[in-house]
């Protein structure tokens, strides 16, 4: 028989329709999964398959949806009598299919929810085993909301069997799934991960599906699957009726079918009367499989980006090259560093954020796989995964949520023979570098040679010209005086070529000063030569003033709107706001300290440490300031949040005052270790009383939340610190809680342990064994002040 | 299993009023407590809420002392069942400001501890108004019972599970659990309400 990939290349062809109304009409009880049925009654499975066969479809779809490891422990025998109903439903007719269906776990992936992304594929993979062998002709993994979870299942059927894999995402009426992805940035990863037909199931009626349809025609190359509902379902007089029928069920099917969807079926609320309709009225459609889309586009769990005229900035800053804050910030594990430049990067306008974490002293594969997914859980902006360490890259891409933009390959052997398996397995854009083991040519010609070379080579291993953006490398000027002429005819030479083009902006005016009156210039040079993206830093304003100067300028921002918002914006000019004046500055910091407003003091502690001595700043007026809320708030004349504002404030002056203080001069010897204790994953508490300590200037090691207490006393005793902080919100934690006291009793008995949290009091703490109960985040300040002045 | 006969209720966001007095414990601050900050931040979440709900009404059996039989679970709680006498039916409900709140407490975890916990409490208040706008709805009809949530009293929170699943709440509303049967979103709220007969 004719594979289902070949068929769909040919004709029209149909899914069957709804499941659960009709077995519940056949008697199933509420509450009991159908999949039971596989086992107990498999004749009326039979049945129900049999009447869709009937009613003309060629795929049905087995009654697995729900089955998976962790629900099930006989899964495997579950999905073998499923596999077996639909076989025998089948039993060899003509272009008649088995799917093996897969439906969503019911729980949320890591970073937001608590399900491990391998452990996700692990789960799939199981049931893809189990089916493997079964005789399927194809695995349809269906009611996807969620674009990670999506991806796990899609890499355990491709790494599990060899069958055609299709998938269809549930759309809500904005067109989007629950956790935010639009169909194109589902379209982009999974026609990465090399799906053979993709689209839509469930949720919404076909009538709204129509309003979604053309984002699938817009942006899909590969066949688009459309499973709608009978409509919504309401409830009437204790039944549930869908309120759309099979006649106008079908008529909206041959308006979907003749926007682009090319395989039919439905969902929940449909039965094998709408699907025979459906049949009878598209079938002699002319059908037209989607075409090639030359579009270059990568993902995040959001949304795509692009790759077309329109140009492309990439944040350049998440890159220890040149960055010792964050090279020290790596080094120490510190995430918040590396998160805090990443939202600042999406705040200034870029639309893709490179990502290296490359350092000899750390391990990079862990460090790039936690910073992606602690980036992902903050920003929704697609990444760019950089990195010359083949095995993190596997890794990277592989845990990605979306399709990436890798950086890079370069025209070596050793280079293009492992990179290309990678992207070719997890699919993503690529960055290719104009270099080969000769180096860099001196000339456009050559560049643009290597390429050809590295595009050839791609297609080799089924990667599209579309996929690869060329780097025909920047250096310097200050020591190759032709490296701008060269480059931006290389530019020219290769976006000839049909390829899109990059450059890392920054490195033509390396060793120059005032380097970005000459960056900026050169980058408005490449984009008129073509350039399509720029890895760049987005804080230099220089930069951006280019690049929304050229798009008002090439009819690429409409009505100019996008540069009048970016021009208007105070923060883009160079007016001096009033807060700087510096005659005010003494009485201002105090102001904005205790009112919590963080720019005004910012600006304030700048004014005031031209005619001050740092440590003054400090101790003449950000303490007193403090102290001011501080004491405000224990005579509950301020709010919480008012102390936080204050304290935020407090903190963005002290590191305005820290950049003055010679590292002498830096008080490191008042330090504190803060933890949420083992098992407890609350931190709001810890967090308040973290904010505070720093505003105090106290040095703050943050371990987190769950900490075990090996890892608090090796953090106190590695730092020399005889202060910890312990904080637990769950009175299941508290045994935890005092453990770790223990621990750190037994490890140095000049350890004093601090301790506070919704479930404790001063009884609790005496009995635990803590040096101190803190009532609240103030209250802990003032202990850890004494502590330290009593030393 | 896909049940259907599951019925979804939204709001539009600028619709709900967040109920004052919440909000005020929620931020720990007096009832008429002003501040930019909690307007900005309110302003802010505002933009990522989309407010859902999903039910059904079941009949209920208490027939066994503090046994609530919904059919599809048995609840064992003395609470509960006596919340329950006299009902016959019970609304089953969870709602939720969806995941895009989780996003943002995320992001604001790492830039500002003061909003924050703004956005945090202001987001808790907003849930709580969302779920006593729901119910009104659902009273509207019938003469019920004050919401009684799994965790309350005697009730463990291991009722969510079953209750969740029943509401074919992941798929509908992205509602899952983890293994303290803590939900994500964590703005979400599950509650059961007797229909007084």
């Amino acid at each position: 028989m004719k594979k289902i990939t070949d068929l769909i290349k040919e004709k029209r062809v149909y899914f069957d329709g709804g499941t659960g109304t009709i077995l519940q009409e056949m008697g199933l009880p509420a509450g009991q999964p159908p999949e039971l049925w596989n086992i107990t009654c498999p004749e009326k499975i039979i049945n129900l398959h049999r009447s869709y066969l009937n009613a003309g479809c060629n795929i049905i779809k087995t009654n697995t949806f729900g089955i998976n490891a962790d629900k099930f422990s006989n899964y495997e025998e579950l999905i073998r009598a499923g596999i077996d109903c639909a076989k025998k439903a089948v039993d060899n007719q003509y272009e008649k299919y088995v799917a093996f269906d897969m439906g969503p776990t019911g729980k949320l992936l890591e970073p937001l929810g608590e399900l491990k992304f391998e452990d996700a594929v692990d789960l799939f993979a199981k049931n893809v085993r189990a089916a493997a062998d079964c005789g399927a002709d194809l695995v349809l993994i269906e009611t996807m909301n969620d674009s990670y979870e999506t991806k796990a299942a899609v890499l355990a059927v491709k790494e599990n069997c060899n069958l055609p894999v299709f998938v269809t995402n549930v759309y809500d009426a904005s067109g989007k799934l629950m956790t935010g992805a639009d169909p194109a940035a589902m379209i982009a990863m999974l026609e990465g991960l090399g799906v053979d037909a993709l689209g839509m199931n469930c949720s919404l009626g076909p009538d709204i599906m129509l309003g979604i349809i053309g984002e699938f025609q817009k942006y899909s190359s590969t066949p688009v699957i459309v499973n709608p509902n009978a409509g919504l379902p309401e409830v009437i007089d204790g039944k549930t009726v869908y309120n759309i029928g099979s006649e106008d069920f079908s008529d909206y099917m041959i308006q979907l079918a003749q926007n682009g969807a090319s395989i039919l079926g439905g969902c929940c609320g449909t039965t094998p009367e709408f699907i025979q309709k459906t049949i009878k009225k598209t079938q002699d459609l002319p059908y037209v499989l989607p075409s090639e889309k030359d579009l270059t586009m990568v993902s995040s769990y959001t949304h795509s980006v692009i790759v077309e005229n329109d140009p492309i900035l990439i944040g350049e800053r998440i890159n220890p090259t040149g960055k010792p804050k964050l090279k020290e910030a790596l080094k120490t594990n510190n995430l918040n560093y590396v998160l805090n430049e990443a939202i600042k990067q999406s705040e200034a306008g870029v639309h893709i954020l490179d990502v290296n974490v490359g350092l000899p002293e750390i391990n990079e594969t862990e460090m790039m796989i936690k910073c992606i997914s602690a980036i992902q859980a903050v920003s929704d902006l697609p990444l760019q995964i950089d990195t010359t360490n083949f095995e993190t890259l596997e890794k990277a891409m592989r845990m990605y949520n979306g399709k990436p933009l890798v950086n890079s390959v370069n025209g070596t052997e050793d280079s293009m023979n492992h990179v290309l398996p990678i992207v070719q397995r997890y699919g993503g854009s690529l960055i290719a570098l104009t270099i080969d083991e000769k180096g860099i040519p001196d000339n456009a010609k050559d560049r643009a040679k290597i390429a050809a070379k590295i595009m050839k080579r791609a297609a080799d291993f089924g990667i599209r010209k579309k996929e690869i953006i060329v780097d025909p490398l920047a250096l310097t000027i200050s020591s190759n005086p032709e490296s701008a002429i060269v480059t931006l005819e290389s530019v020219k030479l290769i976006r000839q070529m049909g390829l899109k083009t990059s450059l890392g902006i920054s490195n033509i005016s390396f060793g120059l000063p005032q380097r970005e009156i000459v960056t900026s210039t050169f980058y408005a040079n490449a984009l008129q030569s073509g350039l399509n993206c720029a890895i760049m830093n987005p804080f230099s304003a220089a930069m951006m003033n280019t690049y929304y100067a050229y798009r008002a300028l090439n009819m690429l921002d409409n009505g100019c709107v996008d540069y009048i918002n970016y021009a208007s914006n105070d923060k883009n000019n160079h007016h001096t706001p009033s807060a700087e004046k510096p005659s005010e500055g003494s009485q201002n910091l105090h102001t904005g300290i205790v009112k919590g407003l963080k720019e005004s003091a910012v600006a304030c502690t700048k004014a005031l440490l031209k005619t001050t001595e740092p440590l003054d700043v400090i101790n003449n007026h950000i303490i007193p300031a403090l102290n001011e809320i501080g004491t405000a708030f224990e005579q509950k004349k301020a709010y919480l949040p008012q102390l936080l504002m204050s304290a935020e404030a407090a903190s963005a002056s002290f590191e305005e005052v820290k950049k003055k203080i010679s590292v002498e001069q830096s008080d490191k010897s008042k330090s504190i270790v803060l933890a949420t204790v083992k098992g407890d994953i609350h931190d709001i508490g810890k967090n308040i009383v973290k904010v505070l300590m720093e505003s105090y200037g106290f040095t703050v090691y943050d371990l987190g939340r769950d900490v075990s207490p090996e890892k608090i006393a090796e953090c106190a005793v590695s730092n020399h610190c005889n202060l910890v902080g312990l904080s637990a919100l769950m009175t299941t934690t508290v045994p935890s809680m005092a453990e770790t006291i223990e621990l750190l009793n037994k490890t140095d008995k000049n350890i004093k342990v601090l301790v506070g949290g919704a479930v404790l009091n001063q009884e609790y703490a005496d009995m635990i064994g803590a040096d101190f109960y803190g009532a609240d985040a103030m209250d802990s300040v003032r202990y850890a002040e004494s502590f330290y002045q009593n030393q | 299993m896909k049940y259907n006969d599951v019925t979804i209720l939204t709001a539009n966001t600028r619709d709900i009023i967040i109920n004052k007095n919440e909000l005020a414990a929620r931020l720990k601050v007096s009832r008429n407590f002003e501040n930019d900050l909690v307007t900005l931040c309110t302003d802010r979440l505002m933009d990522v809420i989309t407010y859902k709900c999903a039910y059904i009404k079941t009949s209920i059996d208490l027939s066994q002392i503090n046994q609530c039989d919904f059919g599809f679970m048995d609840v064992v709680s003395r609470n509960l069942y006596q919340n329950l006498l006299g009902c016959h039916q019970a609304f089953v409900m969870a709602v939720t400001t969806g995941i895009g709140v989780d996003r943002l407490l995320a992001k604001l975890n790492v830039t500002s501890q003061a909003e924050h916990f703004i956005t945090d409490a202001v987001s808790s208040a907003a849930v709580e108004s969302f779920c006593d706008y729901a119910s009104n709805i659902l009273q509207t009809e019938y003469n019920c019972r004050p919401r009684f949530s799994p965790g309350y009293g005697d009730v463990s929170l291991k009722t969510q599970k079953p209750l969740l699943d029943r509401l074919n709440a992941s798929e509908l509303l992205g509602i899952t659990l983890n293994h303290s049967y803590l939900m994500t979103p964590v703005k979400s709220i599950t509650a059961i309400m007797g229909v007084q007969s």
